[in-house]
């Protein structure tokens, strides 16, 4: 300091690391940094490049400065000119000094990965297969019947009451005419329960236990019982091969895990539901092919067309458009096209199918929620749209 | 020699602790989470630094970096296990017991020792990473014994139906801190089994009291009893902060460090006060708020002529403001912790800091330095079981 005179000394409050000892040293700016001159020791000088202000302090009126390479000396810094003059000279106060090496932190990262995808997607899925096998016919029920709560409760918009289920005696009997047609009591370890719940939603689904759930929406869009009688038929098709079983066992393995790794961030339920539904849809396509594969052998020994399956999902697919690519991993019934082939390859040739639900029934299913059937259903009309290969 | 008396003052404020909770919050959800390590980092650094014994503030060095380090760690440790026994925990609760609740009483007795054992290891690390006077804090390993002994007192106060958890409290709390240093110096937590229970007195009288009210007002019709009923409540109320205040004293004062001893006088209503002015602050933000959005939304609809009477118009109208709902979901939540922490958690931590002093502090120079506690795993566990410090 030759060009302007040199500032008076402060004093501030230092401490040293080896001892709980707080020394009064008088702090002096020179040319290469902080000078420190403790009562009865030699001066120290803390270079400018070196000095580091600690962030996130909570009072504003000190400073609290320390050595870049020395982890435990601290200077409190009171003096409001010094203050000003470090933010000015010190280049590197804001500088953070990393501990961690970043290939470490990389190699765990990368364990961590394997490790978690590891488990989602190889572990969990092997023993959810094993034990949906093993699980004894009451234990599904019970699983089904919670599963089933849950889901009209999501489902319900107020999330009070549960979406209802459609009580009407006609339409629940000619639905169960219609399972009684199709007769897989074979294949199954328990009593299917059908419920039709009232909800727009175009789509049914199996639950443990051997509940099957149809929603209005999908009976609405039906324009054939026959067509009904596929999407029954699929649905079986999945709870003869345990599929909502392993489903639920999976996914209890995999959330515990995903809400490892996401914390509670935003409550983490967004997130959470997002990825799990990824992981689902991705992993069950057999499972969907292999239910296809049931259902149309079970609708030609009922004497159903098998084609009825791929007219129901043209319909869907006329509804809602074909999901590939990112879209697909978020539907849980993709490559409809493919199905929809596989369908009418299914129809045996030369034999002659009927239809499944007499008129009368078939009314009585489509206003199964109380509504009157849709206008263009009159069933006097002969079909619009003969079975592709039925004639 | 510093004086015989050391004052602990605290320069928190709301503001700021309101905008770095607001900024690292943010940080946090557009990060998916990732940014958690360095928030809690962040925050933790003000709250230490807010409170100061004797003038000179706490400090945390704990790097972000070492915590996410620490959390991968964990992980892939942590996802194996909560993926198995998740699953093998649902397959035996349906498998055996028929029902979900069971699933979930098992689930969590089954992460109950590895809860204690993280919140130890929590403990260890953020004790390893606070300093005062230049001079580290430390907890001796000791985290299964911790658990076990967290695994009988608990399942004894689960037992009593609470009733002995001033035990529990007082137990554990000597295991902890019989196991702290500061420096070469280790804390003794003093205090007779019977201590903590005039601590709960004015939650065992309402209780009490609200029994036999309650038991008088279905046995006999008299609104008098109702209203004794009622009025218990309030009690209660006072009861849980008059607990923490004075447990709080209790355990402080029987707590030695050397021949240094604590004095505090924490005040109930206080504490009562600083719950219901955050709360009453929280609820009005949100109401206001709410009538702000409300004024908006319907300035909005009244200028696009919105035709209620026609339900079509619904389902683009939803689709067009999915993002705002996720929006906000992500600002109520975001917010509300902002608040929490400004408005409950910083006032409660400065009337606790500021009726808080040290007495007999003469020795305190002869205090050493111990060795750095390098802890690779930090708060890992507890990170990824999410049952870490508050803070």
């Amino acid at each position: 300091m030759t060009d302007s005179p040199a500032p008076p000394a402060v004093f501030a409050d230092f401490v040293g690391g080896d001892r709980a000892v707080l020394t009064r040293v008088s702090v002096r700016l020179s040319a290469e940094g902080l000078d420190l001159s403790p009562p009865d020791g030699k001066t120290l000088i803390w270079p400018w490049a070196e000095l580091r202000a600690e962030p996130d302090q909570a009072d504003t009126e000190t400073l609290v400065i320390s050595r870049s390479g020395d982890r435990l000396s601290r200077l409190y810094l009171r003096d409001k000119n010094v203050q000003a003059q470090l933010r000015t000279r010190a280049p590197h106060l804001k500088r953070r000094d990393r501990a961690i090496s970043i290939p470490r932190l990389m190699a765990w990262a990368g364990g961590a990965a394997a490790s978690v995808t590891a488990i989602i997607f190889v572990l969990v899925p092997m023993m959810a297969a094993q034990l949906a096998v093993m699980l004894p016919p009451e234990g599904e029920k019970a699983l089904g019947d919670t599963t089933f709560e849950q889901i009209r409760m999501a489902l319900d918009e107020t999330g009070l009451v549960g979406t209802p289920i459609c009580e009407a005696p006609a339409g629940n009997a000619a639905m169960q005419a219609m399972y009684d047609r199709l007769n897989p009591a074979s294949d199954l370890p328990y009593e299917v329960q059908i419920h039709i719940l009232d909800h727009d939603m175009v789509n049914a689904f199996a639950l443990p236990g051997g509940r099957i759930v149809f929603f209005r929406g999908l009976i609405e869009q039906a324009e054939t019982p026959e067509e009904i009688a596929a999407v029954l038929a699929h649905e079986i098709g999945h709870v003869v091969n345990r599929d909502p079983t392993r489903d639920a066992l999976r996914s209890a393995g995999s959330l515990g895990v995903l809400g490892l790794l996401f914390g509670d961030f935003a409550g983490g339920t967004i997130a959470l539901f997002l990825a799990n539904q990824l992981i689902n849809a991705s992993y069950s396509q057999s499972a969907e092919a292999t239910a296809d594969d049931y259902a149309h052998d079970l609708l030609d020994r009922a004497g159903v067309s098998p084609a009825a399956l791929g007219t129901m999902f043209e319909r869907l697919l006329a509804e809602h458009g074909d999901a590939e690519g990112i879209v697909a991993h978020f539907m849980s019934h993709p490559q409809m096209g493919k199905r929809i082939a596989a369908a009418q390859a299914a129809v045996v040739d030369g034999r002659q199918y009927g239809s499944v639900l007499g008129a009368s029934e078939w009314r009585a299913l489509q206003s199964v929620c109380g509504d009157a059937p849709k206008g263009q259903q009159d069933p006097d009309l002969p079909e619009k749209k003969p079975w592709p290969g039925s004639d | 020699m510093p004086p015989a008396s050391l004052n602990v003052t605290y320069s928190g404020r709301k503001g700021p602790m309101l905008g770095l909770a607001l900024k690292t919050g943010f940080l946090t959800i557009v990060t998916l989470g990732i940014y958690r390590f360095w928030a809690k980092t962040r925050l933790r650094r003000y709250y230490w630094s807010a409170i100061r014994p004797g003038g000179i503030p706490l400090e945390y060095v704990g790097d972000p970096l070492e915590k996410l380090l620490g959390f991968l760690v964990a992980v892939v440790f942590m996802a194996f296990y909560i993926g198995v026994v998740n699953l093998i925990l649902m397959y035996v609760s349906f498998a055996l017991l028929n029902g979900n609740v069971a699933a979930y009483l098992l689930s969590f007795a089954g992460l109950a020792p590895i809860i204690f054992f993280a919140q130890y290891r929590a403990r260890r690390y953020i004790l390893a990473r606070t300093r005062w006077r230049g001079i580290r804090f430390g907890l001796e390993p000791g985290a299964w014994g911790y658990a076990w002994r967290a695994m009988v007192h608990w399942g004894l106060a689960i037992l009593t139906v609470g009733l002995a958890w001033p035990l529990t409290t007082l137990w554990l709390e000597k295991y902890r801190t019989n196991h702290t240093y500061y420096g070469d110096l280790r804390f003794v937590q003093g205090g007779r089994r019977g201590m903590l229970f005039a601590s709960m007195k004015h939650i065992y009288y309402p209780l009490g009291l609200s029994a036999i009210a309650g038991g008088m007002a279905a046995a006999f019709e008299n609104p008098a009893w109702i209203a004794v009923f009622v009025l218990t409540v309030p009690w209660l109320v006072y009861g849980l902060a008059y607990w923490r205040a004075d447990s709080f004293k209790r355990l402080t004062e029987a707590k030695q460090l050397g021949e240094m001893r604590f004095r505090t006088a924490p005040r109930p209503w206080t504490i009562v006060g600083i719950y219901a002015l955050g709360w009453l602050l929280i609820y009005l933000v949100f109401t206001g708020l709410m009538i702000v959005i409300a004024g908006v939304v319907l300035a909005a609809v009244g200028g696009t002529g919105f035709d209620f009477e026609n339900p079509e118009q619904f389902e683009p109208v939803m689709t067009a403001i999915a993002p705002t709902v996720v929006i906000v979901y992500f600002a109520i939540f975001l917010g509300y912790r902002a608040m929490t922490h400004a408005w409950i958690t910083l006032p409660i931590a400065a009337h606790f800091a500021e009726v808080t002093r040290i007495v007999n502090a003469g020795d305190l120079h002869q205090i050493t330095q111990r060795d750095r506690d390098e802890f690779a795993e930090a708060e890992g566990f507890a990170e990824a079981l999410d049952v870490g410090a508050a803070i």
